[in-house]
C-alpha cells in the first residue's frame, strides 16, 4: 500500500467512526434513561412534600448512620482489595500449587447472600459457637466482639473480596508479562516487581472492584442487620412502612452518595490505563520457592473462612436431621428434588440478567472509555449508582413505570422479562465497571493496525477489538450473575408468581426458622453457581489466553 | 462458545414458556406475608376442597403492602395476609382495603379485628421471654415485663428493636402504661446494657447457644428451634396475670378493595375462620386459634386468662410515635 492510500483509509475510518459513535451515544442515551428510573422515581417520591428534605437528609441521626456507613464501606474496600489482589496474583503469577483449583473457588463466596452468610458466621464464630465449643477445650470460654462493626467487617471482607479478585485476575491475566520480564531479568525480586510493575498495571481494574465492594457494603442490609451495626441501610429498612418518607430520601441520599463516590473513582482511576499489553502465549510465572507452602496456606485461610466455613455449617445444619435420624432419608432426597426446579429458574433468571446487563452496559463503557467526556461520565455514573440503592427501591420503581405505562409495559409486570430488567439495573454497575477496564486495555496500536489495514470499523469491532475484551466481559457477566442469583426483596416482589428461585427458599427457610431447609438451598445455590461460574466465565477466559 | 450460548437462550425460552403457561387461567391471587411454613398447606387444602385456583406471592409483610400501595388500582392481589395489624393499618388508611361482612367480624373477638372492618384476626401469637435454662432459674425470672430493667439483668435480655412485632408490643406499652413509662422503660433498658439483635430468629438462637440468656421474641420460635434441635436448653417464659410483656398480636386477613374476585376472595376467609383452618394453626404453628371452640397449644395458657386491655396497633401514627420513641431510647 502507498503512503496516500494509507491516509485515505484512515480519513474513511474516522468519517464511519463518526457516524458509529453517533448512533452508540442515541444507544447510551437510552441505557441511562433505563437506570435513571429508580432515582427519578425517588426523587418524586421524595419531592411530594418538600420543605423538611434537607433537614431530614442533615439531620444528626441520618448523618451518623451515614458515617457508620462510609467508614464500615471504606474498611472493606481496603481489606477486601488487599485479599483479592493477593489471591488474583497468587494465581495468576506464580507457581503455587493447585492453581485450577484456586481458581474455581475463589470466585464462589460471592454467592453467599448476606443474611445466611452472616448468620452461619455467627454460628461458627460467635460466643456458644463451634469456634468457641473448640476454644473450650483449651480453656477459653470467651469469644467477644464478634458483632458490631467488627463481626460486620470480617463477614462483608470474606464474602466481596471477588468483586476485586474476578476483575483483577482477568487483568493479570491479559497483561504483558514483558515488563515484568525485564524487571526480573535486571534482578527484581518477584515482591518487588509485584509493587513496582504488576500493581500500578492493574490500578484500573483494583479500583473498579474496589468500588463495587464500597457501593455493596453501604446497600447491604443483611450483615449489619444481623450483626447489629446501624447504618444508613438499617434506618431505610425499619423505617420502610412506618415512615415510607424518611426511608425513600435516605434512599436517594445512599443513591447520591454512590454517584459522588463514582465520580471521584473516575478521578483516581484515570491515567491508570496503560494500553499497552500484548496476548501472551505462556503468562509468566514466577517459582515462589520457599514461599510456595506460605502462599498456598493464605489462600487456604481464604477459602477456609470465606467459602469452607459457611458450607461446614450449611451442611451441618441440612444433614442434623438426617444424622440425629429425625428426618427420614427419603424425605431428605425429596426436599432436595424439590430444589430443582428453583436452581433451574434461578439459573436462567441469572444468566438472562448477566447477558443483558453485558449487552447493555459494555457499549456505555466502550462509549465513555473511547469518548472521554461528560456525556460518557454521566452516563457511566448513572449506570453505577444503581449498585447502591436498595433492592426494594429498584423493584419499587419498576412496579411504578411499568404499571403507569402502556398497555405493552403493563403486559410484562411481573414477568420474567421484568425480573431481568430489575436484576440488571441493580448489578449493571458491575459489567459496567469492569467493561470499562476491559475497553481500556484494548491498545490503540491494535485498532491502528487494523484501520491502516482497510478493516471496517464493524469488523473491527467483531474481530478485533471484542476478542481482546472478552475475557474483562466475562467477569463481568460472571459478576451480574452471582449478584441475580441471591438478590431478595426485588425477586420476591416481581418475580412471576410461583417462580421460586434459591434465594427465595433460603428466605423462606430462615424465615420459618427452618434452617435445614435454608441450609440446603444455600448449598444448592453455592454448588450452581460454581457450577455456572466454571462453564461460562473461568472456563470460558482459560482458553481466551 | 455459541454452542453453550444457544443452550442457555433455550432454555431461557422453556422458562419463559413455562412461566406464561400459568398465566392462562384467573385464579385468586394472595399477597402473603405470612411464611409458607405457617400458611401454606392451608392454602392448598382450600384451593383443592373449593376448585378455586390460587396464586400465592410470599414476601416481607411491609414490602408486600408497599407493593399494594404501589401497584394501587392495578394491583393483582386479591386477599392480603399480614403478620400484623401495622402494615393492614397502613393500607386502611390509603383506602385500599374492602369490607369484611358482618359475619365474618363477628366470628372473632373484637380486639383482634378492624373498628371499620378492615382486617380480621386469624390467629395470634405471644410475646414471652426466652431464657436458657443452664443460664437462668425460671424462679429468677420477674413477674412483668417492666421489672427487666432491674440491675440483676443487666446486660441479659436481648431484644430486636427493629423487629416489627417488638414494635408492637411497644406501641401496646404505650396505650397501656403511658408514653412517659415508656419511654423510660426503652431508655433503662438501653442503660442495663440489653443487646440488640436482627429478629426473633437470631435471638432464640443467641439465647440456645448461650450468647445471651434471655430475650423478648414470639413464643413460636422456640417451638420450632425445639424441633430442629431437641436439645437446645432454650425456655419460653409467659408473664403472668395479663402483663402487657405477654401481649397476643394477630395475624390478619383482608381483602384487597376493587377486587373482581370478591366471592372467592370472602371463602377464603370464611374457610381460614373454619374449625379445620384454626385446629391447623393450635396445632401445626403452636398459635392462638381465634374463633371460639377450639382449643390453643397444650402449653399454652387458655386466652381468656390472658386478659390484655384492647390494644389499637391499627393507628400508624401510633406506629411512627413507637419508632421515635424506640429511637430516641438509643437502643436502634
Amino acid at each position: 500500500m502507498t503512503e496516500p492510500s494509507v491516509q485515505k483509509a484512515a480519513s474513511q475510518g474516522t468519517g464511519r467512526e463518526r457516524r458509529r459513535f453517533t448512533g452508540l451515544a442515541i444507544f447510551v442515551v437510552g441505557v441511562a434513561c433505563l437506570f435513571v428510573a429508580p432515582f427519578l422515581h425517588l426523587a418524586v417520591r421524595s419531592l411530594e412534600q418538600a420543605g423538611t428534605f434537607v433537614a431530614e437528609i442533615t439531620s444528626p441521626q441520618a448523618l451518623g448512620s451515614l458515617g457508620r456507613s462510609i467508614t464500615l464501606a471504606a474498611a472493606v474496600s481496603v481489606a477486601a482489595a488487599a485479599i483479592g489482589v493477593t489471591a488474583a496474583w497468587l494465581v495468576t503469577r506464580t507457581n503455587v500449587p493447585g492453581r485450577s483449583v484456586w481458581r474455581a473457588l475463589l470466585p464462589i463466596p460471592l454467592v453467599i447472600p448476606s443474611y445466611i452468610g452472616a448468620f452461619v458466621m455467627i454460628a461458627a464464630f460467635a460466643q456458644g459457637g463451634a469456634l468457641q465449643s473448640l476454644l473450650s477445650t483449651f480453656g477459653v470460654d470467651q469469644v467477644s466482639g464478634f458483632r458490631g462493626f467488627f463481626g460486620s467487617f470480617v463477614v462483608l471482607t470474606l464474602f466481596t473480596y471477588p468483586y476485586v479478585y474476578l476483575p483483577v485476575q482477568a487483568r493479570f491475566r491479559q497483561l504483558p508479562s514483558s515488563l515484568e520480564e525485564s524487571a526480573r531479568l535486571l534482578g527484581s525480586r518477584p515482591l518487588g516487581t509485584f509493587w513496582t510493575i504488576a500493581l500500578p498495571q492493574a490500578r484500573g481494574s483494583i479500583v473498579a472492584g474496589g468500588l463495587l465492594v464500597f457501593l455493596y457494603t453501604v446497600s447491604d442490609f443483611g450483615v449489619v442487620q444481623l450483626m447489629g451495626y446501624d447504618t444508613l441501610t438499617r434506618v431505610i429498612f425499619s423505617t420502610r412502612l412506618i415512615d415510607s418518607l424518611t426511608s425513600i430520601r435516605l434512599s436517594l441520599m445512599l443513591g447520591i452518595l454512590a454517584i459522588a463516590i463514582v465520580v471521584v473513582e473516575r478521578g483516581v482511576a484515570r491515567g491508570s490505563l496503560i494500553r499497552d499489553p500484548k496476548r501472551e502465549p505462556r503468562p509468566l510465572q514466577y517459582p515462589l520457592g520457599r514461599w510456595r507452602p506460605a502462599a498456598a496456606i493464605s489462600l487456604t485461610g481464604i477459602v477456609g473462612l470465606a467459602l469452607i466455613t459457611p458450607v461446614a455449617v450449611c451442611i451441618w445444619w441440612a444433614f442434623r436431621g438426617v444424622v440425629r435420624g429425625d428426618t427420614p432419608v427419603a424425605e431428605f432426597w425429596t426436599s432436595l428434588a424439590d430444589l430443582a426446579r428453583p436452581a433451574l429458574n434461578t439459573s436462567v433468571a441469572a444468566v438472562a440478567a448477566a447477558l443483558t446487563a453485558v449487552v447493555l452496559v459494555a457499549p456505555v463503557a466502550y462509549f465513555a472509555v473511547r469518548r472521554p467526556g461528560r456525556f460518557g461520565a454521566t452516563a457511566s455514573a448513572i449506570v453505577v449508582g444503581g449498585f447502591a440503592l436498595p433492592g426494594l427501591s429498584i423493584a419499587l420503581s419498576l412496579v411504578y413505570f411499568t404499571l403507569s405505562g402502556p398497555s405493552w409495559m403493563s403486559g410484562i409486570y411481573q414477568t420474567l422479562p421484568l425480573l431481568v430488567l430489575a436484576y440488571v439495573i441493580h448489578f449493571g454497575a458491575q459489567a459496567m465497571n469492569v467493561a470499562a477496564v476491559a475497553v481500556g486495555s484494548v491498545p490503540a496500536r491494535v485498532e491502528d493496525a487494523a484501520r491502516t489495514l482497510g478493516v471496517s470499523a464493524t469488523q473491527r469491532l467483531w474481530r478485533v477489538e471484542l476478542p481482546l475484551m472478552l475475557p474483562g466481559l466475562l467477569a463481568g457477566a460472571g459478576l451480574v450473575m452471582m449478584s441475580a442469583m441471591k438478590e431478595l426483596p426485588a425477586t420476591l416482589l416481581l418475580a412471576p408468581i410461583g417462580f421460586e428461585t434459591l434465594s427465595v427458599r433460603i428466605w423462606t427457610g430462615t424465615q420459618s426458622a427452618l434452617f435445614a431447609d435454608a441450609s440446603l438451598a444455600c448449598l444448592v445455590l453455592i454448588l450452581t453457581s460454581g457450577v455456572l461460574t466454571w462453564l461460562l466465565v473461568i472456563r470460558r477466559s482459560d482458553t481466551l489466553i | 462458545m455459541n454452542r453453550r450460548f444457544g443452550c442457555a437462550l433455550v432454555a431461557i425460552g422453556i422458562v419463559a414458556a413455562l412461566s406464561a403457561c400459568d398465566s392462562g387461567r384467573d385464579p385468586l391471587v394472595i399477597y402473603s406475608g405470612r411464611d409458607e411454613a405457617l400458611i401454606g398447606p392451608l392454602l392448598e387444602q382450600f384451593a383443592e376442597a373449593n376448585d378455586i385456583d390460587i396464586d400465592v406471592r410470599y414476601g416481607e409483610t411491609p414490602d408486600l403492602a408497599l407493593l399494594i400501595a404501589e401497584e394501587g388500582d392495578n394491583t393483582p392481589a386479591d386477599v392480603f395476609l399480614s403478620q400484623s395489624p401495622g402494615a393492614v393499618g397502613f393500607l386502611a388508611n390509603e383506602g385500599l382495603l374492602g369490607e369484611l361482612s358482618a359475619e365474618e367480624l363477628s366470628a372473632v373477638d373484637a380486639r383482634f379485628e378492624s373498628d371499620e372492618g378492615r382486617w380480621i384476626g386469624l390467629s395470634a401469637r405471644q410475646r414471652v421471654l426466652v431464657y436458657n435454662e443452664e443460664l437462668v432459674d425460671e424462679a429468677d425470672l420477674p413477674g412483668s415485663v417492666l421489672d427487666l430493667t432491674d440491675e440483676a439483668y443487666g446486660g441479659d435480655v436481648a431484644l430486636a428493636p427493629t423487629n416489627g412485632s417488638f414494635q408492637d408490643f411497644v406501641t401496646a406499652m404505650r396505650q397501656i402504661e403511658g408514653e412517659d413509662v415508656t419511654a423510660q422503660w426503652l431508655s433503662d433498658m438501653e442503660a442495663n446494657g440489653s443487646p440488640t439483635y436482627a429478629d426473633n430468629s437470631s435471638i432464640v438462637d443467641a439465647v440456645a447457644r448461650g450468647e445471651v440468656p434471655m430475650g423478648l421474641v414470639n413464643h413460636y420460635y422456640n417451638f420450632r428451634k425445639l424441633e430442629e434441635d431437641p436439645d437446645a436448653p432454650s425456655r419460653n417464659y409467659v408473664f403472668p396475670g395479663g402483663d402487657v410483656g405477654s401481649l397476643l398480636i394477630a395475624s390478619t386477613g383482608s381483602i384487597v378493595a376493587g377486587t373482581d374476585k370478591q366471592d372467592e376472595a370472602t371463602a377464603f376467609i370464611d374457610y381460614l375462620l373454619s374449625d379445620d383452618a384454626q385446629q391447623f394453626y393450635s396445632d401445626e404453628t403452636f398459635e392462638y386459634p381465634l374463633t371460639e371452640g377450639i382449643e390453643p397449644p397444650a402449653d399454652l395458657p387458655p386466652l381468656e386468662s390472658l386478659e390484655t386491655p384492647p390494644i389499637d396497633l391499627n393507628d400508624l401514627g401510633s406506629l411512627q410515635e413507637t419508632a421515635s420513641l424506640i429511637e430516641e431510647s438509643g437502643l436502634l
